[in-house]
């Protein structure tokens, strides 16, 4: 049933989707911005150093409602069918996304800018 | 074919963990206070946690509340002997204060040495008639007017810092001079910042910036989106307030104070021209050498006091003074907009 | 022959019913709507060595149109399309090479529905960003695949008998 071809053709693909995962994991930084899109364009970009909450809503009446809270962003509220999109965990790592795919939603966390000024003396 | 697989496997996982940079732990976080000095304070670090944060900066808040009482000349805090008691007791009696009012008294007259008497914490008598003229020209814009000279010339009289009698061991401050009043505001603000920011390190805070109402403390590091340790940026306010510019340069800094004395903080205005707070010794008007005098340093306290005393003195003196002492750098900001730099100033300089 | 095929049809269309509404009730903590395990694989690749690749395909069609009719909706069906299609595709080359039994053709097959959903996902939302869940539905293609293969030859192998 189960012959050696299967075994490599396993382990190869083992080996590709660990190194992803793994590549993934230790490259973690901490994101600088929230992304927010709809149907592929912008639609809101968000510090995440700033607590905040908006609600993304289109002319059918489908909402998300998308919350920044301690520098992690989860989506609140949602009136989509699944509200997988609610049950995400929160994120806040680089390259981070929730999805509502009915609503064509998507919350990204980006670097962002680099703070430039972090005091100034006067 | 396995052992091959496996070892292949084990060798990828190893190198990974040992190229893997670790992920930051420590996040950044802000507060700002204001009652503090008269002032906002703001605190910019990295901690593992928020409430870590909170805890420090609880930590400095508490701090600096201690020393803003006890340094404080216009108000009186229940159980507290400060410098107000000690000038409401100018001439009749030693006053029993804090080891800390002891400390930062003898510190400023180690600054009065240092430069040649251009800050002095006796000057009291001196700007408290300019304060006090200050207060009503701006309650009053319509009705301000400046101090007597031969009042002015009067109270300087009064203004020797060796007739201060410190008894350490008593840990009391006696002012031999009836007329003689302190005044710290020149050091007060950059000694307090120091000594909070080494209790801040003790604690294990080492990633932090602070900032007193723009006296600003950096220890430590920043991390860019890397986790890579870089300097904290630290713009100097453009002295020009109705430029676009907010800020004249940014400076990197990294275990470094840097403070600023300019004549835009506190100025009122008498008969269309501005008059600001730092009164020359010399002349006992408002110095007119230089709009702004910034000061970068690691020692809070020593910028602070040469801040004031280098925007008292003319350029040649106050470069010399700075080249004398090792790690000081300044910039001189002149009214036409032109700036001058200490040799070593340059290389701080972001942007 | 005939007969018994249409028997065989009818009852791998009912079993991948019953398949895809165990699959409902198993979750998985990717939130990407229509992302589901692939049993109703087991169902296709049986098909695919027990009559044919168009079988397979036709049997795949059917019960992607069934399935979605009954318990999903229309986009949720586009995702079934496109992970059912790159995995017969996928299945059919694998079932090619020598040396590769059921299991490592059904790996294929189920690592090639997953990444089809991805990718109709990631047209659909416009977005990129979907590629980082690929490693993860990679993995959980290569669990998924490797159990329905197994199944899958028992399962051949018993229908087989039955022929």
């Amino acid at each position: 049933m189960i012959k050696k071809k299967d075994l490599i053709l396993a382990a190869v693909i083992l080996i590709i989707a660990l190194l992803a995962v793994i590549m993934i994991t230790f490259t973690k930084v901490e994101g600088g911005e929230a992304v927010i899109t709809v149907h592929g364009k912008i639609y809101k970009t968000l510090p995440l150093n700033e607590d905040d909450i908006v609600t993304v809503e289109d002319e059918s009446g489908h909402y998300n409602v998308i919350e920044i809270k301690d520098g992690n962003v989860t989506m609140t509220e949602a009136n989509c069918p699944d509200i997988l999109c609610v049950k995400h965990r929160s994120i806040h790592y680089n390259h981070e996304s929730i999805v509502c795919l009915p609503h064509k939603v998507v919350v990204e966390i980006q670097a962002g800018e680099e703070n430039n000024i972090d005091a100034i003396a006067k | 074919m396995k052992k091959k697989i496996i070892s292949i496997l084990l060798g990828i996982f190893i190198i990974f963990n040992l190229s893997a940079c670790s992920a930051q732990s420590e996040k950044r976080y802000e507060a700002s206070f204001l009652e503090l000095f008269d002032t906002v304070t703001t605190i910019v670090g990295y901690a593992n946690s928020k409430e870590d944060f909170t805890s420090y900066s609880q930590m400095i808040y508490d701090n600096l509340e201690e020393y803003n009482q006890l340094f404080d000349i216009y108000n009186d805090y229940k159980g507290v002997n400060n410098i107000k008691t000690i000038n409401d007791n100018a001439g009749i009696k030693p006053v029993k204060v804090d080891q800390k009012i002891i400390e930062l008294l003898l510190y400023s007259k180690e600054m009065y040495e240092l430069t040649d008497g251009k800050v002095n914490i006796a000057f009291g008598s001196v700007l408290s008639l300019w304060h006090d003229h200050r207060t009503k020209g701006l309650d009053d814009p319509s009705a301000a007017t400046l101090p007597d000279m031969e009042e002015l010339k009067k109270r300087s009289n009064h203004t020797d810092i060796n007739q201060i009698i410190i008894d350490e061991d008593a840990s009391t401050v006696y002012l031999k001079d009836p007329d003689m009043r302190l005044d710290v505001g020149a050091i007060a603000k950059g000694y307090a910042v120091e000594k909070v920011t080494q209790t801040m390190e003790e604690a294990g805070f080492v990633n932090v910036m602070i900032s007193v109402g723009g006296n600003v403390r950096a220890l430590g590091h920043k991390f860019d989106k890397k986790a890579n340790e870089i300097s904290w940026s630290v713009g100097i306010q453009n002295p020009d307030l109705e430029s676009a510019e907010t800020t004249i340069h940014i400076l990197n800094l990294s275990d470094a104070s840097l403070v600023t004395s300019g004549v835009y903080e506190r100025y009122y205005t008498v008969d269309g021209k501005q008059y600001h707070h730092i009164i020359d010794p010399e002349t006992l008007m408002p110095a007119e050498y230089y709009a702004s005098v910034s000061i970068v340093c690691e020692d809070s306290g020593l910028a602070d006091s040469l801040s004031t005393a280098v925007f008292n003195m003319p350029y040649e003196k106050g470069l010399e003074l700075i080249e004398e002492l090792d790690g000081v750098e300044a910039m001189w900001v002149y009214h036409d907009g032109t700036q001058r730099y200490s040799s070593g100033f340059r290389a701080l300089i972001n942007q | 022959m005939k007969s018994r095929n249409v028997a065989t049809y009818g009852m791998l269309i009912a079993l991948a019913f019953i398949l895809s509404y165990i699959e409902r009730i198993i979750t998985i903590p990717i939130p990407i709507p229509g992302i589901k395990v692939g049993l109703a694989n087991l169902v296709v690749i049986t098909a695919l060595y027990l009559m044919g690749p168009k079988q397979a395909f036709v049997l795949s069609m059917i019960r992607i149109l069934l399935v979605g009719f009954t318990f999903g909706n229309l986009s949720t069906m586009l995702f079934s399309f496109a992970g059912g299609i790159l995995s017969w595709i996928l299945m059919v080359l694998a079932r090619k090479i020598q040396g590769l039994s059921m299991t490592g053709v059904s790996i294929l097959g189920g690592v090639g529905h997953n990444v089809g959903q991805i990718a109709v996902a990631m047209f659909v939302v416009n977005s990129t960003t979907l590629i980082y869940y690929l490693p993860v539905l990679i993995l959980a293609g290569l669990v998924a695949g490797t159990v329905i293969g197994i199944l899958g030859a028992l399962l051949v192998s018993s229908l087989k008998h039955m022929h």
